[in-house]
């Protein structure tokens, strides 16, 4: 009985500290299509392919641990350049890090939210062009994280 | 009978406690709005607390509170799909009788002194009969649906049933014993103190056993969306999936209305203006306590976490059956030391 007791505390520990929060409420998150969180330097987003400095060696394809990458062959061009599958991709990085001519290189835009899932194949001529965040493209504010002694994270308007 | 003679006639009939209670307030057209605003309110104080927004887009200016409307509309046109594996005629029905079950306490629950729709002796057993009844019609959804997981859930729901149902009654029991009568109208008239001062343990018992029997989340055993996908629901689309989803709900304001009734000393204080006007609508403080109550074990969905089907078992019948013959031995030793 004793046990029962001592979670009895427990439980109301944690009502306690809900509500806590339910009536000094800490928000964490953002009003996303209309405001967004400025990315980090280096910040693994979606991939750029610069199909000029590529010399078509197919490492990308190989690296590739979800099988995301993929070589598009061509009669006349027999090599292939490569083509991304972001239904599979997980973002390491990996492709970026094995390209010897730094043909790959990962964006600060992460807005991986499709109509439809053939939107998510890109074939080398879509994959070599600029990603567009649509958020950034609807004229979305920019905000920028900023540590709060208090709160942990808090969000500042650029 | 001329047209003219119609019209009040109408209006005497909708007046009437029998029809005015168990329809309009507090039955089932406000449940329908508490429905629809309690889902919302839910979702809101689980975002509050795990620091997001919740439903927003819907009425923006309005905090999205019409979400649970469009939600419904979108259930209405959605395809009612029958599986063919399915037993036709129960599983049709079941939805409707649990739907049925869940509205009859609305025709003993009274809404101010004097104003019971059916004035019996026995309204509080009455009540709490038709809502732990409630658990056949799941069961007999569960067994029509013809599917694994259903059936699982069904047998959850016998489980759960059995276990929070007998705690829910013997601590309503103990309140029974506690004020001499099982007549819901008589008992907030014989409360010189609410309920949940004279017997602290019943009002604990009755508060979890209606928890744990209303099965809303995260006590959602008997649909363990995780596990069973929604248990006896698995089969049900459209607006029928749109009912046993308010089951729930409306389960939880019946037994939240009755929890009012017995431990917190029901409509006092009564509204003596309002009591002249009309007193259908007196008991705006019943519904008022209700509904605080209702957000409060709302609110416990975004505090615990999911509770095993043992477990629950196990807390039901070795905790809280227990308790609740402790409380009713406090209503008894309450009664006869005669503070009451």
């Amino acid at each position: 009985m004793s046990r029962q007791l001592a979670s009895f505390k427990l439980h109301l520990r944690a009502v306690a500290t809900g509500l806590k929060y339910l009536f000094l409420p800490n928000r964490i998150t953002v009003y996303y299509p209309e405001e967004y969180i400025e990315l980090p330097e280096g910040y693994r987003g979606l991939i750029r392919y610069y199909p000029d400095r590529c010399i078509q060696c197919g490492l990308c394809a190989m690296i590739c641990p979800a099988s995301a990458m993929k070589m598009y062959r061509t009669k006349t061009d027999r090599k292939g350049r490569p083509g991304i599958n972001y239904q599979r991709c997980i973002f390491c990085g990996f492709c970026v890090d094995i390209c010897p001519q730094n043909a790959l290189e990962t964006t600060k835009v992460h807005d991986v939210a499709y109509k439809s899932l053939e939107e998510m194949i890109l074939p080398p001529e879509k994959f070599s062009q600029e990603p567009i965040s649509p958020a950034v493209a609807g004229g979305a504010r920019k905000l920028k994280p900023v540590f709060d002694e208090e709160r942990g994270l808090r969000h500042e308007r650029v | 009978m001329d047209v003219a003679g119609v019209l009040p006639w109408v209006l005497r009939l909708l007046l009437s406690p029998q029809v005015f209670a168990p329809v309009v307030f507090p039955g089932l057209a406000t449940a329908l709005v508490v429905l629809l605003t309690v889902i919302w309110a839910e979702r809101k104080i689980a975002a509050r607390v795990q620091m997001r927004v919740g439903p927003l887009y819907v009425t923006r200016r309005l905090g999205g509170v019409l979400q649970m409307l469009a939600d419904g509309t979108r259930y209405m046109f959605q395809e009612f799909i029958i599986p063919v594996t399915a037993d036709r005629v129960p599983f049709l029905f079941a939805p409707i009788l649990a739907l049925t079950l869940a509205i009859i306490p609305f025709a003993f629950i009274p809404s101010a002194p004097g104003f019971s729709p059916i004035k019996s002796p026995y309204s509080l057993p009455a009540a709490l009969a038709a809502i732990s009844a409630i658990p056949l019609s799941v069961l007999l959804m569960g067994w029509a649906s013809n599917n694994k997981f259903a059936i699982q859930g069904a047998v959850r729901e016998a489980f759960m049933g059995l276990a929070y149902e007998a705690v829910v009654f013997i601590s309503a029991l103990s309140m029974g014993v506690l004020y001499g009568t099982l007549d819901l109208e008589e008992a907030v008239a014989r409360q010189w103190l609410p309920g949940i001062v004279l017997n602290p343990v019943a009002a604990f018992t009755f508060f979890v056993g209606m928890v744990m029997s209303a099965g809303r989340l995260p006590f959602d055993i008997v649909e363990g969306e995780q596990e069973i996908v929604a248990g006896p629901f698995v089969e049900y689309s459209g607006i029928i999936f749109g009912i046993g989803m308010g089951l729930a709900y409306l389960k939880l304001y019946s037994l939240s209305l009755l929890y009012t009734l017995l431990f917190l000393s029901g409509w006092e204080p009564l509204v003596a203006p309002l009591y002249s006007v009309y007193p259908g609508i007196a008991g705006i403080f019943l519904f008022v306590k209700a509904y605080l109550l209702m957000l409060f074990v709302a609110f416990l969905r975004s505090v615990y976490g999911r509770y095993r089907l043992d477990q629950a078992l196990r807390a039901g019948w070795r905790v809280f059956l227990p308790l609740s013959l402790i409380s009713l031995l406090i209503s008894v030793v309450v009664k006869v030391v005669g503070c009451v």
